[in-house]
């Protein structure tokens, strides 16, 4: 339900890219090209179209007035119905194929139709509206020659074109009508029109393809300029583009390498400078780990002693044990902090029975009476063990001295996600620390006081949920009290063989790291060689 | 093999070494000390001891090189002490033939811990035998043999053999493996298990690479099987 909203973004920037400059461009050059074909098209077909029928109209009307003046001048003043109409057959032989009726008073004082065709010809095919105009009798005037002139009119009949033309016989003869099929120029005209629709889509598409190298030319530049920034987005700030030209997209090009240099340079600047900040945090906490690893093996012999010594110097002593162990765990926070950042932190996974590792977390540091688990066993998960461990044990531990037991401990799946839940019974944070309860070093307040922690517990907790791909977040609950939650994959393996090259050859399915030859010869000689370069200036 | 266990520590610092001596020394140890590798190897000779601590970075040859020269000639139990818990140094460590790893700074009560928990991998228990393929091991006189002839296991390779033979087609997940061979908590190193497999099956395999007497089973671990 929730990815509905996502999916018509998704469709809508799919429309959207569709509505690129490319499509832009196609549109346009289709548009033009469709209106100039079209025009085109259009004024020829009708030039051709009134040239066609007006030779056609010409040729047959001129016949028909010849004819109907030479083959009705033999007849009688009044004919019989029978000799009118060989005339139309004798007139209707004509090489212009129309058809041809003529009509006068007969001695019985009735009107005769005769046809050369009586079936498709009748009074009815001629339109009233010429045949009163070939009745009409105009007054003979200077600029009038004849009392009756000819006329003709386009009509349609049973679905085909036909040309009908009609007159009088000046001086008294009979009404001729000629009616001819114009269906050959129609086909003609039609044929015409399909060449040019064919000519219009052929230029279309020749446009559609002229639109496309268009688009090509000036948008691989921009495509390339495109990719190139997503490409420096996504941190290779090596990313350069060939400039070719001198045009607008060269300047362009030419600026975007100069931003990339320019931002490679200060980043390399930036990083130089961190990383020999970091390496020297990272070089002296190994430096502090030379004295304190003797300091601490002789501390047990110094704490074993405490009772037999004087009273006065037992409690030196046993601060001296305790202040020792306080600085091993600090100096250790530090260099692990180091190899977050230094990028050298691996996971090193296990199929974990996640009740089991809290439950182990717990009983080996002595909290199974203040913390209450709920976990189902049975949830097993990939991850680091004892990386989880730092996180539960930070967790807790920060639960149980800030916030008081009972600490009660859940643990859930959800999708392919674990879910831990540490919440305590204390006074919860406030607002406004809680978004720098991750941060190293960051103390609620400055009265509050000096907690045994070294500062670093949460933050190395966060980075720990962060290198198996997980999180964690802090709030309040409602109840009161403060809740952390751990949020991890169940298979942390993705992760894991995403941040270093996986040897297909070994048979191990864990993340096993550090590459080289299974007898140790060819990883041996990595390790030594990279090692005590570091540290060797220090030893003494 | 004396009551009292004969400890090589080999560590270049003086305040490290003083006072590891002094630790081991007080929990029971008899323990002899060198300052470089070279010196650790003369003494490995000349006084035999039960077990070696191996400081990693030395100067000269290094730890891990040491390593790999007494792997050649012997199969006596190396715990490495590492400065550096950088997890490249101890996949490294454990490939170059070490049984165990601890990091400094470490406590005396945990290295000792450590140390007898990797000499009681040589001791023998049970007497009776197990044949898998050509592979004999046997469990009363602590050898396993291959085709007749005698393989140099260490005591950790051994003690990794015998309790997978002891469940034989049955998997054994690495936290289980370090329960049982290491004496690890819940929190051991499972490349503990991956290195000393490897090991181990370039011993006892035909084709280390392809093997077919100790299986991995994925999302569990490893399992013995006689070859069919």
């Amino acid at each position: 339900m929730s990815d509905e909203p996502a999916r018509v973004r998704g469709w809508a920037a799919g429309l959207l890219r569709w509505f690129s400059l490319r499509l832009r461009l196609m549109l346009v050059f289709g548009l033009v090209a469709l209106t100039a074909a079209v025009s085109a098209s259009a004024i020829a077909y009708w030039l051709n179209r009134d040239a066609v029928l007006t030779r056609t109209q010409d040729a047959a009307l001129d016949e028909f007035r010849k004819s109907l003046k030479d083959d009705t001048d033999p007849l009688p003043s009044l004919p019989t119905c029978s000799e009118l109409r060989d005339v139309a057959v004798r007139m209707a032989d004509n090489t212009q194929k129309y058809e041809v009726l003529l009509i006068t008073r007969t001695r019985d004082g009735e009107s005769c139709p005769a046809a050369s065709d009586k079936k498709l010809f009748t009074l009815d095919a001629v339109p009233a509206s010429l045949r009163r105009a070939v009745d009409q009798k105009r007054p003979v005037s200077k600029g009038n020659s004849a009392p009756y002139h000819l006329y003709w009119q386009r009509i349609t009949l049973h679905g085909t074109p036909y040309l009908v033309g009609g007159a009088k016989v000046n001086g008294g003869g009979p009404t001729g009508y000629m009616l001819k099929s114009l269906d050959t120029e129609r086909q003609d005209l039609n044929s015409l029109a399909w060449s040019l629709g064919i000519a219009t889509g052929l230029a279309l598409i020749g446009a559609a393809l002229l639109a496309q190298a268009a688009a090509a030319t000036v948008l691989r530049p921009v495509q390339r300029l495109g990719e190139a920034a997503h490409r420096l987005g996504e941190g290779h700030l090596d990313t350069r583009l060939q400039v070719s030209g001198s045009d607008e997209l060269a300047n362009l090009s030419h600026t975007f390498n100069r931003a990339a240099e320019r931002l490679q340079k200060r980043v390399a600047e930036l990083s130089a400078r961190e990383a020999s900040s970091r390496r020297f945090v990272a070089d002296m906490s190994h430096e502090l780990r030379t004295p304190l690893t003797a300091i601490t093996a002789v501390t047990e012999v110094l704490e074993e002693e405490a009772d037999s010594l004087d009273p006065m110097i037992a409690p030196a002593v046993q601060l001296v044990v305790s202040e020792t162990r306080r600085l091993n765990d600090l100096v250790e926070n530090l260099m692990e902090v180091t190899r977050f950042d230094a990028g050298t932190a691996r996971l090193v996974l296990d199929d974990v029975d996640v009740a089991d590792q809290v439950t182990a977390c717990i009983d080996a540091r002595a909290w199974l009476d203040a913390v209450e688990l709920d976990a189902a066993r049975g949830i097993v998960a990939r991850l680091d063990p004892r990386r989880l461990d730092v996180i539960l044990a930070n967790l807790i531990g920060n639960a149980l001295k800030h916030g008081g037991s009972p600490v009660r401990v859940s643990v859930r799946t959800e999708g392919d996600e674990l879910l831990i839940r540490v919440r305590d019974h204390g006074p919860g944070i406030p607002e406004d620390v809680l978004p720098h309860v991750f941060d190293r070093f960051y103390k609620a307040s400055a009265s509050r006081p000096r907690s045994e922690g070294s500062g670093l517990g949460l933050s190395i907790a966060m980075e720990n949920a962060h290198i198996h791909g997980g999180d964690i977040s802090a709030a309040n609950s409602p109840e009161g009290g403060a809740v952390f939650t751990l949020r991890l994959p169940m298979d942390a393996s993705r992760i894991a063989s995403d941040e270093a090259a996986d040897d297909p050859d070994r048979d191990r399915d864990g993340a096993f790291e550090g590459g080289g030859d299974d007898d140790g010869g060819g990883g041996g000689d990595n390790g030594p060689a990279k090692g005590p370069g570091r540290n060797e200036g220090g030893r003494p | 093999m004396t009551n009292v266990p004969f400890l090589l520590l080999i560590e270049d610092d003086d305040a490290i070494r003083t006072a590891l001596e002094l630790s081991l020394s007080r929990q029971g140890h008899r323990v002899a000390t060198a300052a470089t590798g070279e010196d650790g190897l003369k003494l490995l000779r000349e006084q035999r001891p039960d077990l070696i601590v191996l400081d990693v970075m030395l100067p000269g040859i290094d730890g891990f090189e040491v390593c790999r020269r007494i792997r050649r000639t012997d199969q006596l139990p190396i715990i490495l002490l590492t400065a550096r818990s950088d997890d490249i140094d101890v996949v490294v460590g454990l490939e170059s033939g070490a049984d165990d790893y601890v990091v400094k700074p470490v406590q005396g009560r945990v290295l000792d811990a450590r140390i007898r928990a990797v000499l009681r991998r040589g001791e023998r228990e049970a007497n009776d035998s197990a044949a898998f393929g050509n592979l004999l091991i046997d469990r009363a006189a602590m050898t396993v043999t291959k085709n007749g002839e005698d393989l140099q296991l260490t005591p950790t390779e051994l003690r990794l053999l015998l309790e997978l033979s002891r469940r034989p087609g049955q998997a054994l997940s690495r936290q289980q493996l370090l329960r049982l061979v290491w004496e690890h908590d819940y929190l051991g190193d499972s490349r503990l298990v991956d290195a000393c497999v490897q090991r181990l099956r370039a011993k006892v395999e035909d084709v280390p690479s392809s093997p077919t007497l100790i299986r991995t089973v994925r999302g569990v671990g490893y399992r013995l099987d006689a070859p069919q």
